[in-house]
């Protein structure tokens, strides 16, 4: 089930990045282009045959895991800058770009680092998840590890909701307030995140359900208002996008 | 409220008995997806019942009252107020009256320049209902209206804010107000002045009666309305282009 849900938020994203491709190309909006190839390679680095293919390639240490972290902040960092502008949330890039924003980055980039070279790593596992078991030590060390890796999104997600609630109830375009809603959803599930550590072991999948769900939603999001605009674009100019 | 599809039946066959619904849909104009639709559904929209009395040059108020839900439109009509009439009148046209009189006063005395605006144009306008209602509305009738149907006020404001009111609701409307009962009808184009009943020429009358001073006031108000939605949709549209620069 949540294979499934892996491997067909992979392709999703693949071939979001793909569309893109063009109008890459032709200089519109880059930053969301890499958004999505970012964004896919996150969920690649997430699945556990990619991962451990890529993380013995580079020494079995679980650096991958690493490396998924930063790439993780990268998008969120240029989701959260392109949507604060597009919705016209001046809050919101102060909170994201301000000192406050980049300050907090700085910091839960190096807790993320720090306690990952403080930790076990030894031996690939995707989503680290027996790296815990081995001493009380390792445990501790890789639950930080963990919830920092999660408060950068929910911090960025919690600064830009209010902007996306707001123009999902607005009287803009259905494409829009569908695009806001669902980037909405994702920027509540992304908080939500910061809560696993209060779940009961049992409610493991749950855990996967959430996250996915808000990838899912935050591409969806994006997506959907980008066909709005192909579609409301004049057919002249939409011929000249190959997609 | 639609109309029950069984009384809908009994009276289509009342006024046309020979009928099949294609030809009722032919002579009427309404889409047989639409009319099948309805009856399968059991209810039948009032424009349904309005488009075939035309077609059967019945008067459509009149095939209203035959139904249960409508009855009370068989009394017999009330004439509309002058504030009706004249919310009637859509904006561009009052502010052609107002610089219809002012040419008129410029030029009197002088050569005989004509002193009338071209002809209304026919209600409903692209903000008929909310005026009608402001027209009629003593500061308590949303209130009255919402009591009496149970709708919630904010979702009587925004009908009235798209220009809407469903027929039950704009009868109800009228019966608050304690106004004819057509004229929220006149008012959502359901129904033509001259079915409603109105004097041919009542609102210019009413227009024509309007001192200088009212008619300006009342163009300004308008013209203040106007001018908010129009800078309200300039909003959204300047909105709508930031959000597709940065993520379309």
């Amino acid at each position: 089930m949540i294979e499934i849900l892996q491997w067909s938020t992979l392709a999703i994203c693949g071939a979001a990045a793909v569309a893109r491709i063009p109008s890459a190309v032709r200089g519109e909006n880059r930053s969301l282009f890499y958004i999505f190839v970012l964004a896919t390679l996150a969920i690649l680095l997430s699945i556990d045959g990619p991962y451990v293919a890529i993380d013995r390639l580079l020494g079995g240490t679980n650096v991958t895991n690493l490396i998924l972290r930063f790439v993780i902040f990268a998008v969120i960092l240029l989701v959260g800058y392109r949507i604060a502008r597009g919705f016209g949330a001046p809050a919101s890039i102060r909170l994201i770009l301000g000192p406050i924003g980049l300050g907090i980055l700085a910091v839960i980039a190096t807790a993320t680092l720090v306690l990952f070279l403080l930790a076990d790593t030894e031996g690939s596992v995707a989503g680290l998840t027996t790296l815990p078991s081995r001493s009380p030590r390792n445990a501790q060390l890789i639950e930080l590890y963990a919830a920092a890796g999660r408060l950068y999104p929910a911090y960025v997600a919690a600064s830009l909701l209010p902007a996306t609630l707001a123009a999902a109830s607005s009287n803009l375009a259905a494409s829009i307030r569908w695009g806001a809603g669902l980037l909405s959803v994702a920027f509540v599930a992304l908080p939500a995140g910061t809560l696993y550590p209060l779940l009961p072991d049992e409610l493991g999948p749950l855990k996967a359900l959430i996250n996915y769900l808000a990838v899912l939603s935050l591409m969806g999001g994006l997506l959907t208002i980008w066909i709005g605009r192909v579609r409301a674009q004049p057919p002249a100019r939409r011929s000249s996008t190959a997609k | 409220m639609p109309l029950p599809a069984k009384a809908f039946q009994r009276w289509l066959h009342g006024i046309a008995p020979q009928a099949s619904t294609a030809d009722i849909c032919r002579i009427s104009g309404v889409k047989r997806t639409t009319l099948a639709q309805q009856l399968v559904r059991g209810k039948v929209a009032e424009s349904t019942v309005v488009s075939i009395s035309r077609a059967f040059n019945i008067n459509p108020v009149a095939a209203l009252a035959t139904f249960e839900n409508y009855s009370e439109l068989a009394a017999s009509p009330v004439l509309p107020s002058a504030a009706e009439l004249v919310s009637q009148i859509a904006t561009m046209d009052l502010l052609k009256a107002v610089i219809a009189r002012s040419a008129g006063a410029a030029g009197r005395g002088g050569t005989d320049a004509p002193e009338h605006a071209p002809p209304l144009t026919p209600a409903p306008h692209a903000t008929s209902v909310k005026n009608w209602v402001d027209a009629i509305d003593d500061g308590e009738l949303r209130h009255r209206v919402s009591t009496a149907t149970g709708i919630a006020p904010q979702n009587y404001s925004a009908q009235l804010t798209a220009n809407r009111l469903t027929p039950e609701l704009a009868i109800a409307t009228s019966r608050e107000a304690g106004v004819g009962l057509t004229g929220g009808l006149v008012a959502t184009g359901m129904i033509t002045e001259a079915e409603a009943g109105w004097p041919p020429g009542a609102r210019q009358a009413a227009l024509d009666a309007l001192t200088d001073g009212e008619l300006a006031a009342l163009a300004g108000e308008r013209l203040q309305a106007l001018g908010k939605t129009l800078k309200r949709q300039e909003q959204d549209h300047e909105q709508t282009k930031t959000i597709w620069e940065n993520l379309g």
